[in-house]
């Protein structure tokens, strides 16, 4: 089944609209979706031209494809647990939240706390993410527990915090702050990033670009030779923070 | 007539030993404030009536009338929001909150643009904090951490730290030993002990550099931090680990630089690394009035102290996408309502030039910055000075304000309660 999803114009478009129901398998079984749009509700139907094209028998064969203004579209995919959900544009924050399986592919940039503590499955953004990419949500101490976050060119500030598994790939520049707190999993920048991995307690982190400012508290451990995008690299190894516990590693580009 | 034991309405150290002479329905002279306390008290700049503009001029309109047209602008709005709160009285921020809940509003108070950091690392790592009297009696290490008290809490050292003698520290001036941390030279930092001048930004670096310090790990730190020497970072730790009872104060220079939350978070963990070997606690310096009070009403009646998003008819909170300034400078909201709060004064430009888009409300008793951006101001009693109501220091001790006379303008509640009114009735 393919479901298309084209936005409909809008008196006040800066106005968000709340969207956690446009996961595959809700178009399985339900007919009366309700998003929000500001502090109003509103059917699909009202914010949308929808097209269904095809049959489907489980949400895995389920595609859903967003077109139109859909960068203040926020929760899209939120608690998706199959299928998979095209974005031909940009997409507003909480993309992907809570994801556990399924693929969700953002052919424009994403908003911020983009797959927030997402536990499987696949984001792919072809453009930049915005703050809090793989993050946890205020107060919670895991972040990203699992799956795959790629994202094609930068990110944000604070990128991967509390980062506890999975893998979160950044091809581009990072902001401040990446793995910041980051207890697990693995967190790869491609190009730039200032202040890596504070207080981080285990994992592992890849800077293959330029790292700034560089916390104090990280432990010189050597070095070794790593292969990203086809090319080889010599890495300083660093055991960190030890102003906390010190059981990570940072890897940063000789 | 004087009146003794008034609490001052200007800044979060709220002093309560006022003596305020009034004559008819004005102040005429205050005793032991300082000079921001005398400025607010003897100040002249109310307004009279409630204004709306119409055209390129401003006119004078009646109370209901400005009323019943603000209560329509925010029932006609599809994302209201409902900002300010800091100058006003829990009793009054309480029916802000409500009416937010009403509405399917958004509320936030000027948290947002102080230490609202602050209170993200709180909610992550806990507050060893104490009351300004603890410290008063106690702390013989004092710690100013990018604040300025001098300027900005000119009583906060005479009060409460350098300049008063506490139970068990007689000779406060010889005995506390005062640090002050800051990428500049301040009139704070002319009368510390040690003055540790931090380059901007390197907060944080400094911060887990002093972690790591008191963890014993002495042999990792480089000679030179962010633009502080090893050997004074040495001196710090120990004079830290010595004292008997340390208090770290912290101001928006800490919250509002690159790192933001994460520098506090930092600083509260340094905090709790130094009550592995002696007393310590940490303490923002809270500047708006009373924000720590909207922070205290906001939480009861909702759960989270700041940025508070009824817009789905329950509570949502998140610093970042919830927050006025946020929401200002994307161009979400359609309708604002500030109340005890400047900001025009104080917001980015982009958000004050979408205030000036939109249907804006201030109430306010003052004209300020937000007047001209709004198409209504509805003027009202000042909090402490013609209107009474309960306040939250910055420690949070609540404190009673009072009216020191009658004056003819309606207090914040008033105006709020009839409002909520009208909304409640069309919301059914």
């Amino acid at each position: 089944m393919r479901v298309i999803l084209k936005t409909r114009p809008r008196e006040k478009p800066r106005i968000p609209i709340e969207a956690e129901e446009i996961i595959p398998q809700n178009f399985l079984r339900k007919n009366d979706m309700k998003v929000f749009e500001g502090n109003k509700e509103r059917t699909l139907e009202d914010l949308f031209f929808v097209t269904i094209e095809g049959p489907a028998v489980s949400p895995d064969q389920v595609e859903v494809v967003l077109t139109g203004n859909t960068g203040m579209i926020k929760r899209v995919g939120e608690y998706m647990n199959a299928g998979r959900i095209i974005i031909e544009g940009d997409i507003g924050m909480h993309c992907g939240n809570f994801m556990s399986a399924g693929e969700i592919i953002i052919r424009g940039n994403a908003d911020a706390w983009l797959g927030r503590e997402m536990r499987g499955g696949r984001i792919l953004c072809e453009g930049n993410a915005s703050h809090y990419c793989a993050a946890g949500y205020r107060g919670e101490k895991r972040g990203m527990r699992g799956g795959i976050m790629e994202v094609k060119g930068n990110a944000g500030d604070f990128t991967a915090e509390y980062l506890s598994g999975g893998d979160v790939i950044i091809h581009g520049n990072c902001g401040d702050l990446p793995g910041v707190e980051m207890r697990g999993g693995t967190l790869v920048i491609g190009g730039e990033c200032a202040r890596p991995c504070g207080n981080m307690t285990g994992g592992t982190c890849m800077v293959f670009g330029k790292a700034q400012r560089v916390l104090p508290t990280f432990r010189s451990n050597g070095s070794q030779d790593m292969d990203y995008a086809g090319k080889r690299y010599r890495m300083n190894l660093f055991r960190g923070d030890v102003a906390n516990r010190g059981k990570g590693t940072l890897m940063i580009r000789a | 007539m004087k009146i003794e034991d008034v609490v001052c309405p200007f800044c979060g150290c709220l002093c309560d030993d006022l003596v305020v002479q009034v004559e008819g329905n004005r102040v005429v002279n205050v005793e032991n404030g300082c000079t921001l306390a005398n400025e607010k008290f003897m100040g002249d700049h109310r307004l009279e009536t409630p204004i709306r503009r119409s055209g390129k001029k401003w006119e004078r309109i009646s109370y209901d009338e400005a009323i019943a047209e603000t209560a329509g602008i925010l029932l006609d709005a599809d994302r209201p929001l409902l900002y300010g709160w800091s100058g006003t009285y829990g009793e009054a921020q309480t029916i802000g909150v409500h009416l937010a809940e009403v509405l399917g509003a958004v509320i936030d108070n000027t948290s947002t643009v102080c230490h609202g950091p602050s209170i993200m690392a709180i909610q992550e790592v806990g507050h060893p904090g104490c009351t300004l009297g603890q410290i008063k009696n106690r702390a013989d290490v004092v710690i100013y951490w990018a604040a300025n008290p001098i300027e900005a809490h000119p009583r906060h050292m005479s009060r409460y730290t350098t300049f008063a003698d506490g139970f068990f520290v007689k000779n406060a001036f010889r005995e506390r030993k005062v640090i002050v941390v800051d990428v500049r030279e301040t009139d704070s930092s002319q009368i510390a002990d040690e003055f540790v001048k931090v380059n901007p930004g390197g907060d944080y670096a400094i911060l887990s550099a002093l972690r790591a310090i008191v963890r014993g790990k002495r042999d990792i730190i480089p000679p030179n931090v962010e633009g502080v020497s090893r050997e004074q970072l040495f001196r710090v730790a120990e004079i830290c680990m010595a004292a008997k009872f340390g208090a770290i104060f912290f101001g928006v220079g800490l919250t509002m630089a690159s790192g933001k939350y994460k520098n506090i978070r930092n600083a509260i963990e340094l905090t709790e690394e130094l009550n592995r070997h002696t007393k310590f606690t940490i303490s923002p310096m809270r500047g708006h009035w009373n924000v720590y009070g909207s922070n205290e009403v906001f939480t009861w009646i909702t759960g989270y102290p700041y940025a508070v998003d009824f817009a789905r008819g329950i509570a949502f909170y998140n610093p970042g996408e919830t927050t006025s300034v946020d929401i200002l400078r994307r161009g979400e909201c359609d309708a604002c309502l500030v109340v005890a709060s400047d900001p025009g004064a104080h917001f980015p430009r982009a958000c004050a030039e979408h205030l000036a888009r939109i249907p804006t409300i201030q109430i306010d008793p003052h004209v300020n910055a937000t007047t001209h951006l709004s198409q209504i101001q509805i003027p009202v009693a000042v909090t402490g000075i013609d209107a009474e109501g309960t306040a939250y220091r910055m420690d949070g001790v609540p404190l009673r304000t009072r009216k020191l006379f009658q004056g003819s303008h309606p207090d914040d509640l008033e105006v709020l309660e009839k409002i909520y009114a009208i909304v409640r009735e069309a919301k059914g």
